[in-house]
C-alpha cells in the first residue's frame, strides 16, 4: 500500500470556499491539497449568470469558477477531482482522509463540502425530471416545461430555458412569495408565455408510456388541484448539506449543517469548516469565500502555534 | 486524451473503433466537465480504449441521430457499433460497470 501523503492542511471540497482557503494557505507557504468528489467549482458551476460577485458585471458561473481554479493552479496547489472519500479520522493531532486515491494526512482539515440539490418528492418517477437547464434544456425547445422552486436558481435557470425557446414555462413556489432577486423576477415575468404560481406544490407527475405528459399541481392553501401539460420538469428546490462523512464526529445542527464558531472552528481542534456546509443565515459566493478566508487564516494560526 | 470528432467523421470513426467511448458534451455544461474527469480516471484503469468527444451544439444532427441530445451522453463503442448509450453523470465505478455491461 502507498504511504500516506502528508500536507499541512487537507481541504475537502473544491467550491469557492475550499479554493479560497487553498489560495490563502498557499500564499502563507503551507502545503495543502484540495480533494473534490466531482469537479472544482461546486454549485456555482450550474449558475448560468452570476451578477453579484464583485469584479464582474455578469459572468457565467463555470467561467468564474475556472478563474478561481486558475489562481489555485498558479499557486501550485494539487487538486484531486473525482476523488471518492471513503472515511475521515478527525480526532488526534494527525487527521487522516481515506480516499480511492490513497490516504492523506495533515494536522489541520478544512471541511468545505457544500450542499447538493434536493430531489422532487413525488409518487411517480420520470426520466424527464432534471436539475440543470444548461445540461438538459435543449430538447425542450418548442415544448412546455415546469420549473419547481422560487429562488435565484429557479428564476435564473428559467431565463436560460426561455432563451432556448421553450414554448411555455410554468414556475411554482410552495411559499407565499418568491425569493429570487427582484430584477431576475421582473425579467422572467416579462415573458408572455411564463406563468408563475405561489403557494403551489407538485402533487404528482403524469407519465404515459414512460413519457412525461403532465404535472398535478396543488394549491397549499385551498387543496385545489390542477393538471397542466408539461414535457419536462426542472427542479430547484434548494439544497441538502453534504455532511454524511463527518456526521459521527462533528457537531451539526438538526438539518445537518456544521455548528462552527465565528472563526470557522468546529468542535474538534484543527478541524475548520467553511462555506455552505456551515449553519448560517446567508449562503452566497461572497460569504463562502469569506468563510474560506477565515478558515485558512485560523488553520495558519493553528499550524504556527 | 479525447479525439475531437465532428459529424463529418463520427460515423466512419465509430465503424473503425474496436473499443471506445464517445462523450457528447456542451461547452457550458458542468456535468460534462465532470464526466470528462471521470473518463480520464477510467482511462487510467483500462488499456486499448479510444476516447472521443463531440460537441452537441455544433453537431446537433449527429447528436440527435445517436440519441445524445442530453448532456453529457456517453456512447460505448464495441466492434464498430454503439453497444450502449447513457445520459447523465456517472462516477468512475458506475462508468466501469456501464462499460463492462455493454455488449457488442
Amino acid at each position: 500500500m502507498d504511504a500516506a501523503k502528508q500536507f499541512d492542511t487537507v481541504i475537502i471540497g473544491g467550491g469557492i470556499a475550499g479554493m479560497t482557503a487553498a489560495v490563502y494557505l498557499a500564499r502563507a507557504n503551507h502545503s495543502c491539497v484540495v480533494l473534490e468528489s466531482n469537479i472544482t467549482g461546486g454549485l456555482c458551476n450550474s449558475t448560468y449568470t452570476v451578477e453579484n460577485f464583485p469584479s464582474y458585471t455578469d459572468i457565467n458561473g463555470m467561467e468564474l469558477m475556472q478563474k478561481v481554479r486558475d489562481q489555485v493552479d498558479a499557486l501550485g496547489v494539487p487538486v484531486e477531482e473525482v476523488c471518492e472519500i471513503t472515511s475521515l479520522e478527525l480526532n488526534g493531532d494527525t487527521k487522516r482522509v481515506h480516499t480511492d486515491e490513497g490516504v492523506y494526512e495533515a494536522p489541520t482539515i478544512i471541511l468545505a463540502t457544500g450542499r447538493k440539490p434536493l430531489p422532487l418528492e413525488v409518487p411517480t418517477p420520470s426520466d424527464q425530471v432534471h436539475h440543470c437547464a444548461i445540461c438538459d434544456g435543449a430538447p425542450y425547445k418548442g415544448k412546455r416545461v415546469l420549473v419547481v422552486g422560487g429562488g435565484n436558481s429557479a428564476f435564473d435557470e428559467s431565463l436560460y430555458l426561455m432563451q432556448l425557446g421553450v414554448a411555455h414555462l410554468t414556475l411554482v413556489e410552495v411559499m407565499p412569495r418568491f425569493f429570487a432577486a427582484e430584477k431576475t423576477q421582473d425579467q422572467l415575468m416579462a415573458y408572455k408565455n411564463v406563468r408563475t404560481m405561489k403557494e403551489t406544490r407538485v402533487h404528482d407527475l403524469v407519465v404515459e408510456h414512460n413519457v412525461l405528459t403532465g404535472a398535478v399541481l396543488e394549491n397549499t392553501q385551498t387543496g385545489a388541484r390542477e393538471t397542466i401539460p408539461v414535457d419536462g420538469v426542472f427542479v430547484f428546490l434548494g439544497q441538502l448539506p453534504n455532511s454524511r462523512l463527518f456526521a459521527h464526529s462533528i457537531t451539526l445542527d438538526k438539518q445537518g449543517y456544521v455548528l462552527a464558531d465565528a472563526n470557522m472552528q468546529t468542535n474538534i481542534p484543527g478541524v475548520f469548516s467553511a462555506g455552505d456546509i456551515n449553519a448560517k443565515t446567508f449562503r452566497q459566493l461572497t460569504t463562502a469565500a469569506a468563510d474560506g478566508t477565515i478558515a485558512s487564516l485560523m488553520a495558519d494560526r493553528f499550524l504556527r502555534r | 486524451m479525447f479525439t475531437q470528432l465532428t459529424s463529418a467523421n463520427f460515423a466512419t470513426t465509430l465503424e473503425s473503433t474496436k473499443e471506445g467511448v464517445a462523450l457528447f458534451y456542451k461547452k457550458l455544461c458542468p456535468h460534462c466537465k465532470n464526466m470528462e474527469k471521470v473518463l480520464e480516471k477510467f482511462s487510467g484503469q483500462r488499456q486499448g480504449i479510444s476516447f472521443y468527444s463531440i460537441d452537441i451544439e455544433e453537431e446537433a444532427d449527429t447528436a440527435k441521430a445517436f440519441g445524445a441530445e442530453r448532456a453529457p451522453t456517453i456512447l460505448v463503442i464495441k466492434g464498430g457499433k454503439v453497444a450502449a448509450t447513457k445520459a447523465g453523470l456517472m462516477n468512475p465505478k458506475e462508468m466501469a460497470a456501464f462499460y463492462d455491461s455493454a455488449k457488442a
